[in-house]
């Protein structure tokens, strides 16, 4: 290997800019000396160069290897379960950040999509509403739609609508009423529909 | 070993599922199971009041528990008099017009209220207590957990469990329909005599299994979530002489249904509509049969109804097979 290379390399992973390569080619040679008087004295030009030069030829890596040479080897840490349980963490945050995601996106969707079918429902082919008296302290009764529509008949629709409409409501109110959950109350809405 | 790191992340998504659960509470658990049993056990006769945007209309309902045999009359006040009798969950007659076809099928028998299903969809609480009818009363709410539903507010009477009001509320909060006991009296029973029809009620024709025609032609791509097919069928309209495909869905509690009918002229227009709780969305569809006319009725959110109007999708002869 040619010293270039090397202190290019060295260069490189100072700089942040190294690749796995280069990093490795670095690792292997660290423990010559020379390359380490390299690697001090880039870091040196390199503090220089950013104004920030405290400590010349102060030498971390054999200070590290000297400190770690006298330290004992450590018993094998059970920090398995932790690492584990951080790690279920991490992951039970993301899909919980990704399930929300999910919803405020269909939120924003749907949210899009009635407002796509409120808008030429402004323009008089049907008027959506909803109104009622004030029921328990705290529900809002602010937003009313516009535009009373007279005891639900379907106002301004023609043709095939006027045809189809009523009894596609008939039906779905007869057969919901036929399988209802709770008793009376399909049957009120059926019932409700036939009051014109 | 490389999955390894995947495992909590499964681990994870599935354990977010039953802490989402754990949003009701299991009083209101309790008290809708109490309601689903109420239906089933108490005889009852009151009055109740049915309002939805400009409509109000005043029924009494009478309610006998015999035998382990449920019989119902209800009777409209107002108005036209409008009556509906059931035995055990079939309709025995009803008076105006029925849609033809419309009819008690076997499996029609009465679906009861399950808090565990109903549990997924929407968040069960307790809201406090009302009094409504000069009784004592617990508010139980039903919040949706997506913008599919609508939210439901149910005052269920302490001693019994009945429902003594329903609210169904939009989600900006709005009232869309209202039902309301004003008098119930659950001490003594129905006699024979008020529980007997009156003479416009007409009978209801008990279909067999073989005569009901599942619409089978008919998928949808996408529908919102818990909803499940609960009844199909395919009708011949009187006026048009058109195959009618009807398509019912429910999530334990909201119901809507889809309609399909093939367009001779083709001059109709989309619309969207809201009749209170109801809304209406009709959408043209074109199919190698024609242009056919999708409309999406029912108690659910206008987008949702355009959702899956958009969504329905003619079912292949291959797919059939």
């Amino acid at each position: 290997m040619s010293r270039e290379a090397l202190q290019e390399s060295l260069s490189a992973v100072m700089d942040n800019e190294a690749d796995e390569l280069e990093l490795r080619r670095v690792l292997n040679a660290v423990d010559d000396p020379e390359t380490r008087a390299t690697w001090s004295r880039y870091q040196v030009a390199r503090a220089a160069m950013h104004k920030e030069l405290v400590l010349p030829r102060l030498d971390i890596a054999s200070a590290v290897s000297a400190a770690l040479a006298d330290e004992a080897a450590p018993a094998k840490v059970s920090r398995g379960p932790w690492r584990s349980l951080g790690r279920l963490a991490v992951a039970a945050s993301v899909t919980v950040a990704v399930l929300a995601g999910v919803r405020l996106y269909n939120q924003d969707e749907i949210s899009g999509a009635q407002l796509a079918a409120q808008q030429p429902a402004q323009q008089g082919l049907s008027l959506p509403q909803a109104q009622g008296p004030a029921v328990l302290a705290g529900y809002s009764e602010n937003a009313e739609q516009p535009g009373p529509m007279a005891n639900g008949v379907l106002q301004g629709q023609t043709g095939w609508h006027d045809q189809r409409l009523p009894g596609y409501l008939r039906q779905h109110a007869q057969e919901a009423a036929l399988k209802g959950t709770e008793s009376a109350l399909p049957y009120a809405r059926a019932a409700s529909l036939e009051n014109r | 070993m490389r999955a390894l790191p995947l495992i909590p992340l499964l681990l994870g998504g599935w354990l977010t599922v039953p802490a989402l659960a754990a949003n009701s509470s299991p009083q209101a658990s309790d008290w809708l199971k109490r309601l689903a049993q109420a239906e089933q056990q108490q005889s009852y006769q009151g009055t109740f009041v049915y309002e939805r945007n400009g409509s109000f209309s005043t029924h009494d309902i009478w309610h006998r528990v015999q035998d382990g045999k449920v019989s119902e009359r209800l009777l409209q006040l107002d108005g036209s008099a409008q009556e509906v009798v059931r035995v055990d969950g079939h309709t025995q007659c009803v008076s105006g017009a029925l849609v033809p076809g419309v009819a008690n099928t076997p499996e029609a028998a009465a679906r009861v209220l399950d808090p565990l299903r109903l549990m997924s969809w929407y968040d069960l609480g307790v809201a406090g207590k009302s009094r409504v009818a000069d009784r004592e009363a617990v508010i139980v709410t039903l919040t949706p957990r997506d913008q599919h539903r609508y939210a439901f507010e149910l005052h269920l009477d302490r001693q019994t469990g009945l429902p003594l009001k329903s609210l169904m509320l939009d989600d900006g909060g709005r009232l869309l329909e209202r039902f309301q006991f004003t008098r119930l009296d659950t001490r003594d029973a129905p006699s024979d005599d008020q529980l007997k029809a009156s003479d416009i009620c007409k009978p209801v024709a008990q279909l067999t299994a073989q005569a009901a025609q599942p619409a089978t032609g008919w998928r949808s791509d996408w529908l919102p979530p818990g909803f499940e097919l609960i009844n199909s069928s395919v009708r011949k309209d009187p006026q048009s002489k058109n195959a009618v495909s009807s398509l019912m869905f429910d999530d334990g509690l909201a119901r809507f249904s889809v309609f399909v009918e093939a367009l001779d002229k083709g001059t109709a227009a989309d619309i969207r509509t809201q009749l209170g709780p109801t809304v209406a969305v009709s959408r043209r569809l074109t199919t190698p049969k024609g242009e056919m006319m999708v409309t999406v009725v029912g108690e659910i959110p206008i987008g949702t109804a355009e959702r899956i109007a958009l969504s329905m999708r003619a079912q292949d002869a291959q797919a059939k097979k």
